[in-house]
């Protein structure tokens, strides 16, 4: 490495010298602890919702009930932590308003976490429900589509009618046969599409949903790449909501918990216990670039005085 | 004829693509309707048995030849056929919902919910959270404010990350709108403007390829 200062034999390391030659395997135990103590001695920071966040909770929570609330859920196992909360926490929402749900992938490995947290969330409410009318039954109040390709038939097609796209669900149950398909026919019966993407998947929600049938269009992306979809809310509002990361989970859940405390009371919220994990990750890389930076500057200055 | 029957399709259903948009009349709305939704559907087929066989015959040549590591191709296809197995005749997304093939026996479960919480899961969360050592590691060498250019990737850099965890405002009230500025101002701007010269070119590329100019998807000269 160019920074390491050449150890000559015999001479002793400055404690800044020293500092640029910590060995990876230290950064990497400092790292694991970072993210494993919080896991253990969790702490919480009460999120305080951005305006990004603010704007696709407001979109959701004034939707009229007649019109329906459609996930397409395209992340990978990999980006789970930072994306599934998201969905778990939108599913909540739209319940907790009693929106009629439906979910669709773009992309196969979507299937199986879709899958988990549709039904992760209706066991929640059904095992709160008090009466059948109470309860979420699947093909009236939500529906599960499943898989379908290419891009372009979907997303163009469901502004037609949904049942020629999804002709069967992730169950292979004929979609015609169910009665929440006669009350989501296409775009004109879904108030926002949410899109939650590992990849530029809700771009393509835009270029084809939005801009040609005039459908709302929020999204839950990465944190890291967050940067690239903010040109599509910050003044064009293409996009009409934005959950950033892990960080834009946990204030949707804070926003959720607030205005429906009854339906989400004891429910775990999962972005924001892990935001403590994830913010001693953070402050520990910074304290290490930090650190890095120091240490380069004063073995600089040596170099340079000698 | 070899060259010039796919050049004419590229020109035709190019043209028409574009034209579709500008048309609001029923009838081309109705053919447009049907290629998009019938034979769109069915060229991806085309392509999903296209990827198969090549995947197949890159491994099986792998495995023929004893190339480098040719005992992961072993894996590759034996996964592939066990997978494609149970997801065609296993059942739907849940075990109750059963198909031609059991997915048990006793309690032990192989059907492809299973197989996809219990190894699709855990491999590739755990291949990603691999990412999280590499990267601490590799900001502590190499992010260094050398010059004016990296000092200033460097402040951008940690006010974001530090804006994008709830302690910032705990910090400092105003830091995370100033995260959120950077991100709406200078990000936006450079953005969008490398997001208008890459439509530019693609608009150009795109015309090129339906004009026939660019023949490189042709696969060669000969």
């Amino acid at each position: 490495m160019p920074d390491k200062p050449a150890a000559t034999p015999g001479t002793r390391l400055t404690f800044w010298e020293s500092m640029l030659r910590i060995p990876r395997q230290v950064v990497y135990l400092f790292i694991a602890l970072a993210v494993i103590v919080p896991l253990f001695a969790p702490f919480v920071i009460r999120p305080t919702p951005s305006e990004p966040v603010v704007s696709l909770y407001n979109v959701i929570d004034s939707m009229p009930l007649e019109r329906a609330l459609v996930l397409s859920v395209d992340y990978t196992p990999d980006i789970e932590p930072e994306l599934h909360p998201m969905t778990i926490v939108l599913l909540r929402h739209a319940f907790a308003r009693r929106l009629k749900v439906g979910v669709l992938c773009l992309q196969i490995p979507g299937i199986g976490l879709a899958d988990m947290a549709i039904n992760q969330v209706v066991e929640e409410f059904n095992s709160r429900a008090r009466t059948p009318q109470d309860s979420l039954r699947y093909g009236v109040d939500y529906i599960f589509w499943g898989f379908q390709t290419p891009l372009l038939t979907v997303l163009t097609g469901m502004g037609e009618d949904i049942t020629k796209v999804f002709p069967v669900d992730a169950n292979r149950t004929r979609t015609d046969s169910l009665p929440i398909s006669r009350e989501i026919r296409n775009y004109n019966n879904i108030g926002m599409v949410v899109s939650i993407a590992g990849s530029s998947l809700p771009l393509s929600w835009i270029t084809y949903a939005q801009t040609v049938f005039g459908v709302k269009i929020g999204t839950g992306i990465t944190a890291v790449s967050a940067a690239d979809f903010y040109p599509y809310y910050s003044k064009t509002r293409q996009f009409s909501g934005l959950l950033a990361g892990m960080k834009g989970a946990a204030e949707y859940e804070q926003l959720v918990a607030d205005g429906y405390p009854r339906s989400t009371a004891g429910l775990r919220r999962l972005a924001t216990e892990r935001m403590a994990s994830q913010t001693t990750a953070h402050a520990a890389i910074m304290l290490l670039i930090i650190i890095g930076n120091v240490a380069f500057f004063a073995t600089r200055k040596r170099k340079v005085k000698s | 004829m070899k060259r010039r029957l796919p050049l004419a399709l590229v020109l035709i259903f190019g043209i028409w693509g574009i034209l579709t948009f500008f048309l609001p009349h029923s009838v081309p709305q109705e053919i447009d309707s049907l290629f998009r939704n019938n034979t769109l559907r069915i060229m991806v087929v085309f392509a999903l048995i296209l990827g198969l066989s090549s995947l197949i015959r890159h491994h099986s040549e792998k495995i023929r030849r004893r190339r480098e590591y040719y005992q992961y191709s072993w894996i590759t296809l034996i996964s592939l056929f066990i997978t494609a197995v149970i997801g065609l005749f296993g059942g739907g997304l849940t075990p109750a919902h059963h198909g031609l093939l059991p997915t048990s026996i006793g309690g032990f479960s192989f059907h492809i919910a299973t197989l996809y919480r219990y190894i699709i899961i855990p491999v590739q969360a755990s291949m990603f959270a691999i990412l999280a050592f590499f990267m601490a590691s590799a900001s502590y060498r190499a992010f260094r404010a050398r010059n004016m250019a990296a000092t200033v990737l460097l402040v951008a850099a940690f006010i974001v990350m530090l804006g994008s965890v709830p302690l910032s405002r705990q910090i400092l009230d105003t830091l995370p709108g100033f995260a959120q500025f950077i991100l709406d101002v200078p990000n936006t701007a450079s953005k969008r403007g490398i997001a208008f010269g890459v439509g530019l070119g693609s608009i150009a590329t795109s015309l090129k390829i339906i004009l026939g100019i660019e023949r490189g998807w042709l696969g060669g000269e000969k």
